[in-house]
């Protein structure tokens, strides 16, 4: 599905992401770990094109996305919930939804039971009563729900999730993990980077664990659970 | 019919016009964080365009209808050629673009159409008047309003209403965001800016026959329309409604019920909403977000064994040079020293603490009036008149910046050139001591110590020895502590606050140096001119110092000097053979903003040691 292999990464000068390689496949979900400041949301910016990779590629289902514009590559069915979530605070919920939504990159990737409004309204409740609320009135796991279920309309066939449980309180962390399960059964592959340890080993497959730019660690979650050092060093667990 | 019903329905018609200009700016701005200059010129433009197509089809809704096609598409082509490439750049490098074709277009109008004023006569359907109240109102300015009105309301369903509105506002809230859910967004910018135009070419055929058509009608709408969205809030179009409204009504309502006020109540108006909410009535963007300029050109080092010795040559040579050159030639060098003190004092601001100032030209005049007001009606010695126009420069300064120092960007940008509007409507109205729009002049030129003025060669050794003390007392101060904090405010205004500096006060110490330099400047001008008129005020006059700096390399010192040279040269020599210099410079400068950043003698000097090597 995506493959991002000996990724460099600048803001400027400095040298944020050192020859990162990852690679999510089709249906699964793929955690990426770190400390603040790991370089874990420029990855995610990097893939997006927002950030161009000074060298090393970013290919999408084999073919190389990281000179295209962020646009063109959202378009190629990759949906983005960015760490600050991203609302538009002047659009209401439902506008948030509909604005950018699309039936889906390529017929083939097209998911059998496409994501429309009645369908999200479903799986969020609390979006159908917020409706017509302006973005910046709703609460933090509101705007999180929104966020995802925004990027759903998409109708991505890869979904981008740069912490998903930050700030929120823990049964709002609870059902974002429902969320992921159910996401998880429908196929949909998912790049998640968290620094909750509970969602990742909740949801995903393999992680990746990301220090100071570098990839220190890869494995799956029966492997990171036994890893001490691991955990101890660059999660502080 | 009553008075006040008049001037309620003549108000409305003035903040309709405004409307469809501020809309657009409005609009622009929310999502592109551009202020367009040149959105005035498109109204013209527009306006002669439909002239042109009501004589050939003698139809005015034609003219109405398909005016704003040609020049949207014009517009784009501007946004998509010459603004795309500057999206990296930063927002102040596509205003000065803008700028650049204020240049372009008015020379094209002047060009084609010619510079009388034109009329445009009312459609047949719309020529009577009617019957309200007691008395009677013309047809036509029903229409306008009407017509404001509904463009008003229509442009409100598109943007609230459609899915395309809607993603026009998620552009403006976070047009990042916007991006990564797959939206086109230089489409949309390119879009939004051709909707802007065309709502401005609209305003200009509609506005033809109450305004008539002349080059320099652009002006005439965009500073009212500038002041409209600083009121009503930038990116916001009630506010753009609003903020029409509101100015429109104080202008009309101004000029019949206190005439002697009438054209500073618009400044105050902004003024007081500036000082209460910056942001305006309804601003979803503050305009400070787009900051300082970013640096361009790095502090020059300590000058070298080898620049000592070329720089000593090239003062050799200026003073020599007399010898050589005739008469004409020497005064308009003295003019070329006038001014590159003038620029350089514009780069303390604009080059070294990265304040883009727009009203610059504002005490540079406060510097000549005084001098020639002071010397033509009260006998007062004119080099005294420097003397007290350097003091009023540098207390005009340190008002002015008072209010605009907190602001940066293009939000300072905006400021200053709404103030030295002000001092250009003063000028223009107090007609008994300035000479109003006729200007004002000296009988004759004083003595500099025993020679007199009236000697081109004593002005050329004045002025030149002038230019030399404040290069040299600049370079000096740019080099002293003060300078290096000024430098550092530009590069990153966070950490000199973190570090403990006053960035506020030293900014205003600098705007107060750099206003107090040019007010030297504008009374060494006064002699050298013996004649001041407000078009030496005027905000056009503002940015060809600007244009200056930009030209020879903000941050230089030494580059706006020979920007300085290189601008007055351009103008007489090309207006000598050719009436088309506005066309050349605009030209120039759009290729120079384009391709020479760093200006020329930014990109010289930091060319200079590859060649070393
Ligand atoms: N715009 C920027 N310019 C310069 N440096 C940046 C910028 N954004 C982030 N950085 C730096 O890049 C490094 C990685 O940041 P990044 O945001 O990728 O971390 P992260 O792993 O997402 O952290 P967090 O868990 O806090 O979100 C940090 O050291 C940060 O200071
Ligand atoms: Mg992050």
């Amino acid at each position: 599905m995506i493959e991002l292999s000996d990724i460099n990464s600048y803001y400027g000068e400095s040298h944020i992401l050192h020859g990162v390689s990852l690679a999510v496949q089709d249906g699964e979900i793929v955690c990426l770990l770190g400390r603040n400041g790991a370089g874990k949301t420029t990855a995610i910016l990097t893939i997006m094109g927002y950030l161009k990779p000074r060298n090393g590629a970013v290919c999408y289902n084999g073919r190389d996305i990281s000179g295209l514009p962020t646009h063109a590559i959202a378009r190629l069915g990759i949906g983005l919930v960015p760490q600050e979530r991203g609302i538009f605070p002047s659009l209401t919920v439902r506008e948030n939804l509909t604005v950018f939504a699309r039936p889906g990159a390529r017929d083939s990737s097209r998911p059998k039971d496409p994501w429309t409004l009645e369908r999200i309204y479903r799986l969020f409740p609390r979006l159908k009563e917020r409706e017509s609320n302006l973005g910046f009135q709703l609460s933090g796991g509101e705007q999180q729900m929104l966020s995802i279920a925004r990027a759903l309309m998409l109708n991505p066939a890869l979904l981008l999730l740069d912490e998903p449980s930050e700030g929120l309180a823990p049964t709002i962390v609870d059902e974002i993990i429902q969320i992921l399960e159910g996401l998880k059964k429908e196929g949909l592959a998912v790049l998640l980077v968290e620094q909750n340890l509970r969602v990742a080993l909740a949801v995903a497959d393999r992680h990746h664990v990301l220090n100071k730019g570098e990839i220190c660690f890869s494995g799956s979650s029966s492997d990171l659970k036994d890893n001490d050092f691991v955990l101890r060093t660059y999660l502080s667990v | 019919m009553d008075l006040f019903l008049v001037q309620l329905l003549n108000g409305l018609v003035y903040a309709m016009l405004l409307f469809l200009m501020a809309a657009g700016l409005s609009l622009i701005f929310g999502l592109m964080n551009v202020v367009s200059l040149a959105h005035g010129s498109f109204f013209m433009l527009g306006a002669y365009i439909g002239l042109s197509i009501y004589q050939i089809t003698n139809n005015f809704w034609l003219a109405l209808v398909l005016a704003p096609i040609p020049t949207a598409a014009l517009g784009m082509v501007v946004e998509i050629l010459f603004l795309r490439p500057l999206y990296r750049r930063g927002h102040l490098d596509q205003v000065l673009m803008t700028f650049g074709f204020t240049f372009v277009f008015f020379d094209l109008v002047r060009s084609i159409w010619g510079s009388n004023i034109r009329n445009m006569a009312v459609p047949e359907a719309l020529a009577g008047a009617v019957q309200i109240g007691a008395g009677i109102y013309p047809v036509y300015r029903l229409f306008l309003i009407a017509i404001g009105l509904a463009l008003a309301l229509i442009l409100w369903l598109c943007i609230e209403r459609t899915r395309i509105g809607a993603m026009v506002r998620a552009g403006v809230d976070d047009s990042a965001m916007a991006s990564g859910l797959g939206a086109n967004v230089p489409l949309l910018f390119t879009g939004v800016f051709g909707v802007g135009v065309a709502l401005a070419a609209l305003g200009g055929v509609a506005a033809g026959p109450i305004m008539g058509l002349y080059p320099g009608m652009d002006s005439e709408v965009m500073i009212p329309a500038f002041i409209v969205i600083v009121v009503g809030g930038m990116g916001s179009l009630r506010g753009a409604f609003v903020g029409s409204v509101l100015i429109g009504m104080a202008d009309t309502f101004g000029k019949t019920y206190v005439p002697s006020m009438a054209l500073f109540l618009i400044y105050l108006v902004m003024a007081v909403v500036l000082l209460t909410r910056p942001q305006g009535f309804f601003g979803i963007k503050h305009m400070g977000s787009s900051g300082n300029i970013p640096p361009r050109n790095a502090v020059a080092t300590a000058p070298t064994t080898r620049s000592r010795i070329i720089g000593a040559m090239v003062v050799a040579a200026m003073a020599i040079a007399p010898l050589f050159v005739n008469n004409h030639q020497l005064t308009l060098v003295s003019e070329i020293f006038i001014f590159a003190i003038l620029a350089m004092s514009l780069d303390i601001l604009l080059g070294f603490t990265g304040l883009p100032s727009m009203g610059h030209a504002a005490f540079f005049g406060l510097g000549a009036y005084a001098v020639i007001v002071l010397a033509s009606l009260f006998n007062v010695d004119p080099w005294i008149g420097v003397a007290i126009g350097v003091l009023l420069a540098a207390a005009g300064s340190a008002f002015v910046g008072y209010f605009c120092v907190s602001a940066t960007g293009i939000t300072f940008l905006m400021l200053t050139l709404a103030f030295s509007q002000l001092a250009y409507s003063v000028v223009v109205k107090w007609r008994d001591v300035t000479g109003g729009s006729d200007g004002i002049g000296i009988p004759e030129k004083p003595a500099f110590f025993i020679w007199s003025l009236e000697s081109r060669m004593v002005m050329y050794y004045m002025t030149f020895g002038f230019f030399i003390l404040c290069y040299l007392g600049l370079r000096r101060m740019i080099a002293s502590p003060l300078g290096h904090v000024l430098v550092g405010i530009r590069e990153n205004e966070g950490r000199m606050l973190a570090i403990g500096h006053n960035v506020q006060g030293y900014k205003l110490l600098a705007f107060i140096i750099s206003g107090t330099i040019a007010g030297f400047a504008g009374g060494l001008y006064a002699l050298f001119n013996g004649f001041i008129s407000p078009d030496a005020i005027h905000w056009s006059a503002s940015g060809d110092i600007l244009i200056m700096v930009m030209l020879g390399g903000g941050g230089t010192l030494i580059g706006p000097a020979i920007g300085a040279a290189i601008f007055l040269l351009m103008k007489n020599l090309v207006s000598s053979y050719s009436d088309h210099w506005m066309l050349i410079i605009g030209c120039v400068f759009i290729g120079c903003v384009l391709f020479f950043p760093e200006g020329l003698w930014g990109t010289f000097r930091r060319l200079k040691p590859v060649r070393a090597s």
